[in-house]
């Protein structure tokens, strides 16, 4: 569904991810890990046409999308939850569900979308009328989340959504991203968690100083050294 | 001790010359809470609406039928400004220093026009009045309020509660997340610059009925709708209006008990307290 092609996107004159290819097919789960300032955000907001890309192409469906204007890409079925939320905090919180369907596609779906969002957090069904900067963490991801989801997305992209989320919330927040998906929800996800990104994961991509480092099935990348001791904590011997 | 004549003449006319500090504010306040851009040029652009009332009244054209030239002409106006604001990346502080230019130049323009003499729009709007009570209220004051308050309340609403207006404030506070979600924010930054550019153009007609025009008027007002922008909150569409309200009511009152000299510093006191108690709303 989605091909990234040797995208190269920098910050003036700085580059921060170089050569970066990676593809997604349709109803697939596909998680990026790597280390602090590896670039994942970078390419995550590239792809939801927060960030111009120098060169190369990012095709969905074999459309390259990479010269639309910024407001053009979620068209396309393009959402995304990203890094640190980046909610309207000032709105409220049915507001910033509404805006997630502000495209034109998912405004006529607006009523049954927000339904969906609500079954899905009944928490956020009490607090609509909220200001969305006064909700906790856990539940401003759920908006940021929700956010998305109203876009009607055909390909959601999330940058690490369990960041500063107490530990029963992750796992709560890890069963949420399992049911999007298996909603039919194609999805990039970023994340720190690699253990529990590679247990959602149906492949995976290491990003590393800009550039794919290693690729393939969670099982496979498990059993790598390299990765067991970087990104799992574990020693080479552990089974 | 004044009589309840005189206190109910300063309320209404604190009410009326308050619209017209609210009207002046509305444009102010939106083009700088949600552009961020500080429109100093919007008083010169108020009094050259103005003029132009007055340069097409006198030609005998109905006042408010001027509206429909300068309207859309200040819109364009509005919205090329900012379209240069956008086109140059110029910041907030910066925006001050350029609309102050701007200031200059139309100041200029319009002495070289229409000299620096008096000009008074002579129309028949100024010679209705209508009697309330003991007061006797000319019909271009109420015009004002009437004006703004409609103008406040229909910009407050379709901020509130049309997909327009959350659009706005969300790309007031993340444009580039706003346009994941498909908001075209450059363009509605250009639409919202010519409606306050626009409204600068209500401001002139309801300056053009009510006052003597002259080029240094462009000054007249700065200072006291600054603090009525601020007081009434940044972005705001009711609160300018509630503010003028407020600060003309009570300038009103101080020129009624103690001196009319006094009167200028109701405002800047007003501000300066809400500085100290809130700081957090500047
Ligand atoms: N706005 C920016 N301006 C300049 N450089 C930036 C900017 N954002 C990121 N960078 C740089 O680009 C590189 C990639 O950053 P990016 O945020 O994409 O990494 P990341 O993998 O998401 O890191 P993290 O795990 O900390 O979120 C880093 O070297 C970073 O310093
Ligand atoms: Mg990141």
């Amino acid at each position: 569904m989605l091909e990234v092609d040797r995208v190269r996107v920098s910050y003036g004159a700085a580059a921060a991810i170089v050569d970066v290819s990676l593809t997604i097919g349709d109803r697939e789960l596909v998680c990026v890990v790597g280390p602090n300032g590896a670039g994942k955000t970078t390419l995550i907001n590239a792809l939801a046409g927060l960030h111009r890309i120098d060169s190369g192409a990012l095709r969905l469906d074999g459309r390259d999308v990479s010269r639309l204007a910024p407001h053009r890409y979620c068209d396309h079925g393009i959402a995304i939850v990203p890094e640190g939320r980046r909610l309207f905090t000032g709105m409220t919180v049915r507001e910033n569900l509404e805006l997630g369907a502000y495209r034109r596609a998912a405004r006529a779906k607006r009523a049954r979308s927000l339904e969906r969002v609500c079954a899905l957090f009944p928490v956020l069904a009490e607090r609509l009328e909220a200001r969305a900067g006064a909700l906790s963490g856990g539940q401003q991801q759920m908006v940021a989340i929700g956010r998305a989801l109203m876009a009607e997305p055909r390909l959601l992209l999330l940058d690490e959504p369990s960041l500063g989320l107490a530990p029963l919330i992750v796992t709560a927040l890890f069963e949420t991203i399992r049911t999007i998906a298996a909603s039919g929800v194609t999805m990039l996800l970023v994340e720190q968690n690699v253990a529990l990104a590679l247990e959602v994961a149906s492949r995976a991509y290491v990003l590393e100083e800009g550039r794919i480092a290693a690729q393939g099935a969670p099982a496979e990348l498990r059993r790598r050294p390299e990765i067991r001791r970087a990104y799992l904590g574990l020693t080479e011997e552990a089974r | 001790m004044p009589s309840l004549a005189l206190l109910a003449q300063s309320l209404a006319s604190g009410i009326f010359i308050g619209a017209l500090y609210g009207l002046l504010g509305l444009g102010l306040s939106l083009a700088w809470g949600l552009l961020g851009q500080i429109n100093l040029a919007h008083f010169a652009l108020a009094l050259l609406g103005a003029y132009l009332t007055y340069q097409l009244g006198t030609a005998g054209l109905d006042p408010l039928a001027t509206l429909a030239i300068v309207l859309p002409a200040f819109f364009v106006f509005g919205a090329a400004l900012h379209w240069l604001f956008a086109r140059f990346a110029v910041s907030a502080f910066n925006s001050l220093l350029v609309t102050f230019g701007l200031t200059v130049i139309i100041e200029a323009a319009i002495q070289w026009i229409w000299s620096a003499d008096f000009r008074r729009l002579e129309s028949h709007y100024a010679d209705i009045r209508y009697r309330v009570g003991t007061l006797y209220i000319p019909l271009p004051e109420l015009l004002t309020l009437a004006l703004a308050v409609a103008l406040s309340l229909a910009l407050w609403a379709a901020l509130r509660y049309t997909d327009f207006g959350k659009a706005l404030r969300a790309s007031a506070e993340d444009a580039s997340m706003a346009q994941a979600f498909g908001v075209n924010a450059k363009a509605l930054a250009l639409l919202l610059s010519g409606i306050s550019a626009a409204l600068a153009g209500v401001a002139g007609l309801c300056i053009a009925l009510s006052y003597t025009l002259a080029p240094s008027q462009i000054y007249a007002w700065v200072g006291v709708v600054f603090a009525v922008v601020m007081l009434g909150g940044l972005g705001s569409a009711l609160g300018p209006l509630i503010a003028g309200i407020v600060i003309g009511v009570s300038e009103a009152l101080t020129m009624a008990f103690t001196a009319p000299s006094w009167a200028p510093l109701v405002s800047f006191s007003l501000l300066i307290a809400l500085l100290l108690l809130r700081p957090e709303k500047i």
